[in-house]
């Protein structure tokens, strides 16, 4: 981005209505442009908020951080960016400190003292707002006494003090830190540093990498949702060769054949497949002999990983179209990988919002960086729980499927020996809650996004309530899939955030949390801040069956109706209630 | 020179955003309240962005409006 567009942007006179966002900006130089690049690129990615980015005192890192960790400012979200000289202000062009050899010891031990007040002070914040760092970016000054391309004691004492730092603060919840190789990839060292604007007006940067490093902490801020599931190609693709041609001991995936890329690929997919991403293949092949291929011990991506493998002579669109109806998620949290430019038009011309990516098998870089996009589009901070149900539980619910008569699903659910747990803590370990929120599209009350400063602001306020379901049957686990969150007022209960995984379809786990909610909070009805979105048609029909019509925004419905409809629809569960 | 004053206004423009147009052309350091020193250091980084060149320290304080600042550039650029 560049300048003059930052400035427009942060400008831009029609942001002046909307709510605020109020980022705190922690630096000891001058902030200015970053200040305006920060802002340019948190507007463009929070919808329905209006920016405000506020630092503090120039030269006052360490007060400014303090200032902002001791919350007396009611900022949603914090951005640090540390430099050298924060450290200590010899470590800058603007000191005039002593660089003398004997002054070394003492920057080092200034250096060490300020590490640990660091972490005590993140410690602080980041139980108040989401927290995102960038340590320092510029090269340190050539203060000590060894050439330059000698690696020194010193320096190294220094960078191996921001590692440490890093990683003391990468493990508190709510903290985010920018890695420094993907800053070395799109903002090279020499291009970094701006010594005329450092001294002349105390802003250190380039403008690039200003506008890069304002990006990555955007990113980190507000993170795309990650896609769920990878739909691959087999041959030339998974594997080296064609299988109807070279027959199942003919395919390979190793350095002998010059195949090794399809093992390096399968290597990756079952690294995402172990980290909760669904892998499905689509391949034009002989079901048979795929069969026997994907059980072939030695492949490095199992075929156990694999589910579901749709092999036939028809056009790929309709295998993935059942690959999604089986998933039952929407296209554009899906990837489709093949080697062939002609099936990846044909699929993403059926299914517009799939993400298709032709596979490189004569490209040995362009496989390195398909890897890197992978990790991108599927990266999240953390792994959980429900990430290694995921795939066995639809593997189970396609087995074990009830027909779809209602007479049928009773009987189903009857004989499943459902097991509920309701979670009413609203400090719960884990992101879950709020990943539910923000990824789930079918059965969602109203498509409301949060940032996660928001959704702290919303936990912290005393009248709100958050309930999570987590489900489990005699068929497995399917772990917390249910997430509730609103306030009570009175004998009034409004809920304001309602989802559900679509793996809970069919189990009429939204009957037994409505019934939780009357019971826990013994209230006398419910309002839903229903919204219609161009998914939650699942949820829609379901409001309508409770309603006896369509939902509207705010629909309410009394207890004596939730009582009369749950005393229809419900079968016999065990259940536990915590928080 | 037309061209050098049109993206000369969006840079004002970017900067001073409540400005009319026909105000960046009459613009100066004396007479635009917002033109303080943050925005002087903002609206040459802007202009070195825009024209890809680097502005001279020793020229800075003569650079205090708008048509000066147009001069310069176009001497700078179709020198």
């Amino acid at each position: 981005m560049k300048l003059i567009d930052a400035l427009r942007i942060v400008g831009e006179k029609g942001n002046r209505e909307l709510p605020v966002l109020r980022v705190g900006l922690v630096c000891g130089f001058t902030p200015m442009h970053f200040q305006t690049f920060l802002g340019a690129y948190i507007q463009s990615a929070s919808t329905g908020q209006r920016t405000e980015v506020a630092s503090g005192l120039y030269g006052d890192f360490w007060g400014n951080l303090e200032e902002l960790s001791s919350g007396k400012e009611a900022d949603d979200l914090a951005i640090i960016v540390m430099e050298w000289s924060d450290l200590d202000a010899r470590l800058g062009l603007r000191s005039l400190g002593s660089w003398a050899p004997a002054a070394l010891p003492g920057i080092l031990e200034n250096a060490r003292a300020r590490a640990k007040q660091f972490v005590g002070a993140i410690e602080k914040l980041s139980r108040e707002v989401p927290v995102a760092i960038c340590f320092p970016t510029l090269p340190v000054p050539p203060i000590s006494f060894a050439p330059g391309c000698q690696a020194n004691s010193f320096v190294l004492e220094l960078r191996s003090l921001i590692a440490g730092l890093s990683l003391d603060v990468v493990r508190i919840r709510n903290v985010r830190v920018v890695d420094p190789q993907r800053l070395d990839l799109l903002s090279p060292q020499s291009e970094r540093h701006d010594a005329k604007a450092e001294l002349l007006s105390g802003f250190p940067y380039k403008l690039a990498h200003a506008s890069t490093l304002a990006e990555l902490l955007t990113r980190l801020t507000y993170p795309p949702a990650p896609k769920k599931a990878i739909i691959t190609d087999l041959d030339d693709t998974l594997w080296g060769g064609i299988l109807g041609e070279v027959g199942l001991q003919g395919i390979t995936w190793d350095l002998e054949h010059k195949t090794h890329m399809h093992g390096a690929y399968q290597r990756l997919l079952h690294a995402l497949s172990e980290a909760g991403v669904l892998i499905g293949v689509a391949s034009k092949n002989e079901p048979q002999i795929v069969r026997q291929a994907m059980a072939r011990e030695d492949l490095i991506l199992p075929g156990s990983a694999v589910f579901p493998v749709e092999a036939g002579w028809g056009p790929k669109s309709e295998a993935v179209e059942r690959i999604l109806r089986t998933w039952n998620i929407a296209a554009d949290a899906v990837v489709f990988i093949d080697d062939s430019p002609m099936e990846l038009a044909e699929v993403r011309a059926q299914h517009p919002g799939i993400e298709t990516i032709l596979f490189p098998k004569t490209d040995y870089q362009g496989l390195n960086d398909l890897f890197y996009r992978l990790r991108d589009l599927f990266g999240k901070s953390s792994i959980s729980q429900e990430d290694s149900l995921r795939r066995d539980s639809i593997r189970r619910a396609v087995e074990a499927a009830p027909a779809g008569s209602f007479q049928s699903a009773d009987a189903f659910l009857e004989q499943a020996e459902a097991e509920f747990l309701f979670d009413f803590s609203k400090d719960q370990a884990d992101d879950r809650a709020f990943d539910l929120i923000n990824k789930t599209n079918q059965f969602n009350l109203n498509g409301r996004r949060l940032t996660e400063a928001s959704w702290q602001g919303f936990l912290k306020q005393s009248d709100t309530f958050l309930l999570a379901v987590t489900y489990q049957d005699k068929y497995g686990p399917l772990g917390k899939i249910a997430v509730v969150a609103g306030r009570v007022r009175g004998k009034t209960l409004r809920v304001d955030h309602w989802v559900m995984s679509c793996r809970a379809f069919s189990r009429r786990i939204e009957h037994r949390t409505l019934e939780e909610l009357i019971r826990r909070f013994s209230v006398q009805g419910i309002t839903l801040e229903f919204e219609q979105t161009p998914r939650n048609g699942p949820l829609r029909e379901f409001l309508g069956q409770l309603l006896d019509g369509e939902p509207t925004s705010s629909c309410r419905v009394s207890r004596h109706k939730v009582d009369e409809f749950l005393s229809k629809t419900l079968p016999k569960v065990a259940e536990v209630a915590r928080g | 020179m037309d061209d050098i004053r049109a993206r000369l206004e969006n840079c004002f423009a970017a900067v001073f955003p409540t400005l009319s147009a026909g105000e960046i052309a009459q613009a100066d350091h004396y007479s635009v309240s917002a033109w303080d020193s943050v925005a002087s250091v903002t609206l040459f980084a802007t202009i070195e962005e825009e024209f890809g060149l680097e502005l001279e320290i020793a020229d800075l304080p003569e650079l205090v409006s708008f048509e000066k600042i147009a001069a310069y550039l176009t001497s700078k650029v179709t020198a």
